[in-house]
Parts: C-alpha cells; structure tokens; sequence
C-alpha cells in the first residue's frame, strides 16, 4: 500500500509536467526540451524570493512571474521566430535544447552547483493505517491533483481551453477563422510555465534541487507523454501516474539504480509496440506528425 | 609545446567523432542523441580488454568496434519505424540506457572485470595502459599523436570513399525521399542498419583512442551532456558534407581554450563554455541553420 501511494503521488509530479509539455505540444508541435530550463530555474527564484519579500507567498509570487515570463520569452524571442521562417522541427528541437544548456549554466553560475533543499529540518510525517505519509508528500498529492483537475477543466468547460483545442487540432483553419496564433500559442507557453513551476515546486520542497535536476524530470515527463499518447490531453496525466507507480514498484523489488533503466525499457518498448500510446488515436507514425 | 601537441590528440579523437557522427545526421537525416554512449562503449570494451585480459592496442581496438557494430542494432532496429523527432527520442532512451549500464553495472565486492563487476560503476576505470602496438609502447606525446593522427586519416578515409560510392549516393537519396528510394527498389532500412553500424563502430575507435589517452574512464564520457557537445559539433560546423563536421570540431574544441585565456575562475569557466554551446546552437538555428559549411538543413 505504500509503495502504491508514493508511486501515485511521485506520478502526480511526472503528470504536472507531462502536462506541460503537452501544453506547448499539441498546439505548436514544438518539442519543448526548454521546460526543464524553466523546471530548474524555478525553485531558485522562489528561495530568493522568500528571502526577499517573506514567507512563502512571496517566493510562490517570484517563480510564478519568473517562469513564466521566461516561457513566454522563449515563444517569443526563439520558437515564434522560428515558425515564421518555417524552419524544421529538428531546428527547434535543437534551438530549445540550446536555449536549455543556457539557463541551465547561468544558474550553475549564479547560484552554484550543489544540492539545496526548500524546507529546514524533517519533514513532518502523518500516519495513516499502515502507510506514513510526509507533509511534502501530502502538498504534492493534494495541489498537484488540483492543478490537474483544473487544467483539464480549462481545457474542457471554458472559452479558451476550446480555442487551444482547436489550435492543436488544426492551425491553419484556427487562423482563417481569424483567431490570434500567436497570442494563443504564448498563452500555452505560459501555462506551461505555471505548470512548470508548481512540478517542480512540489518535488524540491520533497527531494532538494541542483541545477541538473530538470533534464530528467523533463525526460520522465516526455516518456510519460509517450505512453499515454500524444495526441490526448488526458493521456500524459495517465502516463505520468502510471510511470510512477512502475517506477516505485522498480524500488521495491529491484534497486533504486535500475530505476532509469527500467524507464527508458518501457519507452522503447511503447515506441515499437504500441507508438500511438495508449490514448492516442490510430494512425500512421509519419502522418501524425506534420 | 606539450599543450598542443595534447589539443591536436583532442582534436584527432573529436574529428573522429565528428566525421562518423555526420554519417547519420548529414547523410541519413537522422538526428540520434545516442552517440556519446557508443563513444564510452568502445573506450570501456578496450579499457576491460586491456586491463584484464592484457590485450594489445589493435586486438581490442578491433574487439570494441565489433561490439560497438553490434549494439548499433539497438538503435537502428527502431529506426525502421521510427521517424523525425521520435527517433531522436528513441536514440535518448538507448543512450539513457547505455550511461545507466556502464553506471550500475558494478559490486563494491567483485574485482573489475568480473561478471557482477564490469564497469566499476561510478568510480570509474583507472589505470588504463597505453596503446601497445606491435610490441611498441606508445607512451609520449608525440608518438601518441601519430597514432592518433594515422586512425583518423584511415577513417576519414573510409568516410571518404563512403561519401564517394554509389552508397553513399543511395543514402543522400534516401535522405531527401525514403518513399521514393524504397520505391526505386532500396532496401531503405538494410541502409539504416548499416550506416549506423559503421557510424558506432568507428566512433569505437576514437572511445578507444581517448580511453587509452587520458588512462581513466567513467560513465561520465556518456552523459547526455556529452552527446549534445557532439551533436552542437556536427550541427555547427554543419552536415551533409566532409568539410562540415571537421570545422565544427575544430571550433568547439578551440573555443574552450580562447576562453582560457579571459582568466576566469575555474567554477564559472567550464559553466560559461557550456553556456556558450548553448547560444551557439540557438544562433546557428536562427541564423544558418545548415550550419557554417555545411550542405544540408535538418528537416
């Protein structure tokens, strides 16, 4: 029961991301390995928030507004330009990758490259039956369930969440029917950020932070969005659970070492048996990708 | 005049790297992230070779090709299905794959080399012995660079004639059309299987070379980090050609060094290179995106 607890809520943070990543996705068709420059960035603005204005409100308010104006940033100075002059997907694969490196070492040299943690002390735990739980783990349980929900109620029930459906559905009919792409493709980089930013929250007040901690996460979250599908909205939420729980069940009867390993198997594994996810619709791989 | 003689070795591995990196993503189109793996692969297959079994230099030079050669299937057997930025992400998974196995592959109680203990995990490889050809024992600089340089002007041979051969032609055909190579009768994905076969098994040797150079090795060499330095190489200098790839690996590998010389403290300097690699693959996207030389834009 525990194990199925701490792998259910470590994939809740897997699902924050993926959905972040799916965010920028499905209506740009941008890979954005970018997001784990925003994932790291995020818990240093917030201690240097916190330290700044106070208490944890005012570190939540610093990240937020630095993450996300770094999202937007990114759509607007790198990946917009980018579209214009219909480059390739490899380029912006390879332009997001760069922009990436570059966060990453201005943080190293900025704030250092060792582990730093966003509480002080031990997490306090709660005892439930037979599972014990911490109070990061609860945090992270109960907001990013939250998050969740209310994303895919955006995305479902409001004016907006249907126009950047239709945007990912098609974008040149979205265009003619003369909505703004451009104002809709920055607000899915935006709340990209957020979600972002809330992930990555949530894990460092968990396990600490140092400035490598956001490739991985970002590749968790990629093959999270793999194995749920890419073209669904629901599948990265159930791929990242479902990664989780694997992932946990690797811990307990393997090793923790063989936790990567595992991880990238089942990517390989879905990439030739099933490449569509398990949410995804049927189609051909070279189709689905324009 | 040790400090050069020690870039131009940097160079003659890198320039290896390179030309056989520029097999896939210049002439196949194909962007694989995985290539830092197959670098480590063969500088741990020669170090092992060495070490334990006291093998000389072109023995386990051969050994670590061919097995470099044959995990080559593990990312070109997905290639057949796989296409544009999933195969990137498929190659991630095999370089993931591989790092995590010259990582764990170890037991703090086995003796290196032994079936539970083959990569000595974190720690790393020390005492790698150098080359040790027909019996001469390549241990200063400069005749290291001979050897190094004569390796490198075999392969880029071998690139060379590849790029002229009638192969070669079939694989830029089927970069710019699979539909219509496979059409034309091309076995398209016997071509994959072999261009990637001789991609990984040459940058074996350039893993070997660098293995026995430095004479330590850790699953470090195999980071993402370490392919996407190799990739930025490829993609500065540009693909598609032979002139591309030896540019890019001249840049990157004296970049570094010009930035010795602004006297940075030594924790920035390594974080301000990387950085730079970074804003240099932003700008080429934007700006040149078949790169300085190159002959080819990613699709």
């Amino acid at each position: 029961m525990q194990i199925l607890i701490n792998g259910f809520i470590s994939g809740i943070a897997i699902a924050l991301l993926a959905m972040a990543f799916q965010m920028v996705y499905l209506p740009t068709r941008v890979l954005f390995v970018g997001l784990a420059g925003l994932y790291t960035l995020a818990p240093y603005l917030f201690q240097m928030g916190a330290s700044e204005l106070g208490g944890w409100m005012g570190g939540l308010l610093v990240s937020l507004c630095g993450v996300v104006t770094l999202a937007v940033l990114f759509e607007w100075a790198n990946h917009a330009p980018l579209t214009r002059k219909r480059a390739s997907e490899g380029a912006h694969l390879i332009a997001s990758l760069g922009l990436y490196i570059l966060v990453v070492q201005v943080v190293a040299m900025i704030w250092g490259n060792e582990t730093r943690t966003l509480r002080t002390g031990l997490d306090v735990t709660y005892a439930m039956g037979d599972t014990i739980l911490t109070q990061s783990q609860l945090l992270m349980g109960g907001v990013g369930l939250l998050l969740l929900l209310a994303v895919l109620a955006m995305l479902y029930l409001t004016d907006i969440g249907l126009r950047l459906r239709a945007l990912a559905d098609n974008p040149t009919q979205f265009a003619l029917y003369g909505y703004n792409v451009d104002a809709h493709r920055l607000l899915a980089f935006a709340l990209a950020g957020v979600l972002a930013t809330a992930a990555s929250l949530l894990t460092a007040r968990d396990i600490g932070f140092d400035p490598h901690t956001g490739l991985n996460a970002t590749l968790l979250a990629i093959v999270a969005v793999i194995i749920g599908g890419r073209t669904s909205l629901i599948g990265p939420i159930i791929g990242g659970l479902l990664l989780g729980l694997i992932r946990a069940q690797v811990v307990w009867q393997f090793s923790a070492r063989w936790q990567e390993a595992v991880t990238f198997l089942v990517l390989a594994l879905f990439l030739l048996l099933r490449p569509q996810g398990l949410f995804g619709r049927e189609t051909r791989i070279e189709t689905t990708v324009k | 005049m040790n400090y050069l003689i020690h870039l131009l070795i940097y160079l003659d591995i890198y320039v290896i790297v390179a030309l056989s990196l520029n097999l896939v993503v210049g002439y196949c189109g194909m962007l694989t992230l995985a290539h830092a793996g197959y670098f480590a692969l063969g500088g741990y297959v020669y170090a092992l070779l060495a070490i334990t079994l006291g093998w000389s230099f072109f023995p386990a030079l051969l050994a670590a090709i061919l097995i470099a050669t044959i995990v080559s299937l593990a990312v070109s057997l997905p290639a057949w299905r796989l296409k544009g930025d999933f195969f990137v992400l498929g190659s991630l998974a095999v370089q993931a794959l591989l790092f995590s196995l010259f990582y764990n592959w170890f037991d703090p109680q086995a003796p290196l080399g032994s079936w539970s203990n083959l990569t000595n995990g974190p720690f790393g490889i020390a005492g790698i012995p150098k080359p040790d050809v027909l019996g001469y024992n390549v241990a200063d600089p400069i005749s290291f660079l001979i050897l190094a340089t004569l390796l490198t002007v075999i392969c880029a041979g071998i690139f060379w004639r590849l790029k002229a051969s009638p192969w070669g032609r079939v694989l830029i055909a089927m970069r710019e059309d699979e539909l219509a190579a496979r059409g034309l009768g091309k076995n398209t994905r016997l071509l994959k299987v072999q261009a990637l076969a001789i991609s990984c098994g040459l940058v074996a040797v350039a893993g070997a070379l660098y293995a026995s150079y430095i004479g330590y090795l850790d699953p470090s060499s195999a980071t993402l980090n370490e392919s996407i330095l190799i990739l930025s190489m490829v993609l500065v200098g540009g693909v598609g050609n032979f002139r591309g790839p030896i540019v890019g690996a001249i840049i990157l590998i004296t970049l570094p060094e010009l930035l010795r010389f602004l006297h940075l403290p030594d924790a920035q300097a390594a974080n301000l290179r990387l950085a730079c690699y970074g804003l240099l693959l932003v700008l080429m996207m934007h700006f040149r995106p078949q790169g300085i030389s190159g002959e080819y834009r990613l699709k």
